[in-house]
């Protein structure tokens, strides 16, 4: 069985946003990682993560969201989350993904704080 | 005297890779029927997922299955609760050492956190494990007594 993730990517004055779709699972996280690192290269160094359309993740997948978190701060830049269910939430503050991430409630108030204006 | 509603549902499954969604999908279809709500649904999911990824990813078992077992039950006045069982027939492991491990990687190693994802998100989780397999046991209530 196949639970594709889906990623689109909006580009903004200063980074970027990523709206995923789907399971974050080893696939899906590489999927993510793979638009996050063309980004990256292309200078982007703020990157905001949607996952309203997302409902459910796995360690794994998380691992790799935590691989590209690392990678963005090495480049001095930084990394949000927004839109995450209750349980998504929960498992990232598990993980630690939250001391190393900002965490909003919504695409919004991201994008004021972060200074990602269309 | 309250009356008892039981459902159950016992499941082989291949480890394949994504099989853990139908585990999950199929043990929340048998909670909503027993009244449970969306939250735990999706904890419990979240669990399931992570007990069938350790199964599939660590249990080295030469069958490549996994038997799942469900119990919901609601009692009249109304609390629900899923019993999941999840067995593989692998080589078994040391949960203490897991944990341990965990503890000592810190928050920087990215791998090896299902078992704490899964007492998280469950009420009970109980875990036999031996040379000739593991059978994970986790409970979900709507309401902690």
């Amino acid at each position: 069985m196949s639970e594709e993730l889906r990623v689109a990517v909006d580009r903004r004055n200063t980074g970027a946003v990523l709206y995923t779709k789907g399971y974050i699972n080893n696939v899906g996280g590489e999927e993510i990682a793979n638009r996050a690192y063309e980004l990256m290269d292309g200078g982007v160094r703020t990157l905001l993560l949607n996952l309203r359309e997302t409902k459910i993740v796995n360690s794994i997948g998380i691992s790799i969201l935590i691989e590209i978190i690392e990678k963005m701060m090495e480049k001095g830049g930084k990394i949000a989350f927004c839109c995450l269910t209750p349980v998504i939430h929960k498992t990232f503050q598990i993980m630690g993904l939250a001391n190393y991430a900002s965490i909003y409630p919504d695409e919004e108030t991201a994008s004021r704080e972060l200074d990602l204006t269309t | 005297m309250t009356d008892t509603a039981e459902r159950q549902m016992e499941l082989t499954l291949p480890m394949v890779e994504d099989i853990e969604i139908a585990a999950a999908r199929a043990a929340g279809n048998l909670a909503r029927e027993v009244g449970m709500s969306n939250e735990r649904i999706d904890e419990m999911t979240h669990a399931i997922i992570e007990a069938c990824i350790n199964a599939r990813e660590h249990s080295g078992c030469a069958d490549k299955r996994m038997y799942l077992r469900f119990v919901g039950t609601s009692e009249g006045s109304g609390n629900p609760r899923l019993d999941i069982w999840i067995t593989d027939h692998g080589r078994g492991f040391d949960p203490q050492q897991a944990r341990s491990r965990r503890q000592q990687l810190g928050p920087a190693h990215k791998r090896g956190w299902g078992l704490q994802i899964i007492e998280a998100h469950m009420d009970e989780v109980d875990i036999t494990t031996s040379p000739e397999g593991t059978t994970i046991h986790m409970v979900k209530l709507e309401k902690k007594s």
